[in-house]
């Protein structure tokens, strides 16, 4: 129909993409004032259902937070048959720190060792008698990065630990760290399988309201089909509509956590007994806040556009 | 000019909404298309606006056979076709103006214009201190008024009606039809499907009668 296009579409009167984008914008702010009750109902479950869903990754986040924090007693203690001169301590230190993995060497002399005994049986003095520091082995306590922290790299730190003279024993809690390590993978997997149903939950959830939003508007969606609206024409001010609902319900349950967080800061020590400075308890990060937002937006523009398809005939 | 050649149209497990039509009306004419309830009168009315497309035959508007015209040129085709739809199918929630507007807002008019087209169009249509009201509280006469302003409001090449004066009382049916007078001397067809005898015989126009989804007669009646 070129004919019928060129001899009665006209200019338009804001042309080129930012006269269209104002034009879309405007009438897609104006559809949600004139739809003001279910334009709220879409804000209102976008927000529930990205604030539960913000709530389960903060504490997700916090959770995962502690639990890697319980990794850093992955320590691995070096023995020596005979203590070390402190030149020979300096030099060894040096060949442990160049292992990869090595963030912390601390030298343990066997008096030093004697006198952490003594403190540790502190009140049972007389199991301790006719005992001296020669009996307590020197040792080197080396602390790991997180990335060394697996049962594996352990292992393997291990064996090149063993190389360097003069080491003839290393301890590390192997079984400790497998267990550590299985239950992270676990925690991880769990937070994951329970992650994914939330976010099948909320899309679900959010893309049925607003499919029943634009079901209540499937009148003006045809009408526009009939007048000669493109789809294009039709399609762009509820797209803009669903990404400024998405990323108004998004903010708001930003703000909704960010108190529902600092509720839980204020009252955690009085109904949990536990302080939360102390906890390490900590707020999302902005890259998971930007992600949340860009949630936001994202499920308000797919809403929009999935729905549509069904109710567009043109 | 708009051409209707062996057109057949079968709605699923029922019987032929039309068959075998044939029809031209010319350029500039106003034909009254009538029949019975269920006469296949409204279906025609779709095909001519692409709204349904025949199962068999073609529909042609000035040369342009439609069932060959792509889906996405159908909203061109549109924008030259004014239609009064039989239940007026305006927003409930927009004003009289904001209704009419929608026109023009989709041919990409300015602000400004669309709202000195619009109040020109309702003044002409009685409606100039209507125009912040919505549909709900207007009288059927005036929401039926609306609907053939936002029509009109492009200045179409064809108008098309499906009972315009269904629920009307005589002193708005006179009105509706001396507006459609009013926009086929300014040379645009009038297609009217109105099964009212009284508005067809005082009109003096050309008649189509459909029955049974079959055109029975043509008859000129000429004032």
């Amino acid at each position: 129909m070129s004919r019928a296009k060129q001899s009665v579409r006209p200019k338009l009167a804001q042309e080129g993409f930012f006269g269209r984008l104002v034009f879309f914008s405007a009438r897609a702010v104006a559809n949600l004032r004139q739809n003001i009750f279910v334009s709220l109902v879409t804000v209102g479950t976008i927000s529930l259902s990205l604030l539960i869903a913000a709530l389960f990754l903060l504490v997700y986040v916090n959770l995962e937070g502690m639990a890697e924090g319980w990794s850093d007693k992955v320590q691995v203690t070096a023995y020596f048959n005979e203590e070390p001169s402190p030149l020979a301590v300096a030099a060894l230190k040096g060949r442990v720190k160049a292992i990869p993995g090595t963030t912390k060497v601390v030298f343990v002399s066997q008096v030093e060792a004697e006198k952490r005994l003594r403190g540790r049986l502190k009140g049972q003095e007389s199991l301790l008698e006719g005992i001296t520091a020669d009996v307590l082995p020197a040792s080197l306590e080396i602390s790991l990065d997180r990335g060394h922290r697996e049962s594996a790299s352990v292992a393997s730190y291990v064996t090149a630990l063993k190389q360097i003279q003069g080491i003839t024993e290393v301890q590390y809690g192997e079984e400790w760290v497998k267990r550590f390590n299985s239950f992270m993978n676990l925690f991880r997997l769990m937070g994951t399988l329970l992650g994914g149903f939330l976010a099948i939950a909320v899309l679900f959830i959010v893309s049925n309201t607003i499919k029943l939003t634009i079901y209540a508007r499937k009148d003006e969606l045809e009408l526009l089909g009939l007048v000669g609206a493109t789809r294009f024409f039709i399609k762009a001010p509820f797209l803009i509509e669903g990404v400024l609902q998405g990323a108004l319900g998004a903010v708001i349950s930003l703000v909704a956590l960010l108190l529902c967080y600092f509720t839980f800061l204020k009252n955690a020590a009085n109904f949990l007994g536990v302080n939360p400075a102390a906890a390490g308890l900590s707020f999302l990060p902005v890259p998971h806040l930007a992600a949340i937002l860009c949630g936001g937006v994202l499920l308000g523009f797919i809403g929009s556009l999935t729905s549509l398809k069904r109710f567009i005939h043109v | 000019m708009i051409q209707l050649h062996n057109v057949c149209l079968s709605y699923q497990a029922e019987s032929p909404a039309l068959s075998d039509v044939n029809l031209k009306i010319p350029k500039g004419d106003f034909v009254f298309l009538t029949g019975p309830s269920g006469a296949g009168k409204s279906t025609l009315l779709k095909l001519l606006y692409a709204d349904l497309s025949p199962t068999r035959g073609h529909v042609l508007i000035d040369g342009v056979n439609l069932s060959r015209l792509p889906r996405s040129q159908i909203p061109y085709l549109r924008r030259s076709i004014g239609v009064v739809f039989q239940d007026y199918k305006l927003l409930p929630n927009r004003t009289v103006l904001e209704n009419v507007a929608i026109t023009l807002e989709v041919l990409g008019w300015g602000k400004r214009d669309i709202g000195k087209k619009v109040f020109h169009i309702l003044k002409q249509m009685g409606l100039e201190d209507k125009i912040n009201a919505t549909p709900l509280r207007l009288s059927g006469g005036e929401q039926q008024r609306v609907a053939l302003a936002r029509a009109l409001v492009n200045d179409p090449k064809i108008l098309i009606a499906d009972e315009p004066t269904g629920n009307l009382d005589d002193e708005n049916k006179e009105q509706i039809l001396s507006i459609f007078k009013d926009a086929n001397i300014r040379g645009t067809t009038v297609v009217v499907a109105t099964h009212d005898k009284r508005v067809i015989v005082n009109s003096h126009r050309r008649v189509i009668r459909l029955e049974k989804g079959k055109l029975l007669e043509v008859t000129d009646v000429q004032s």
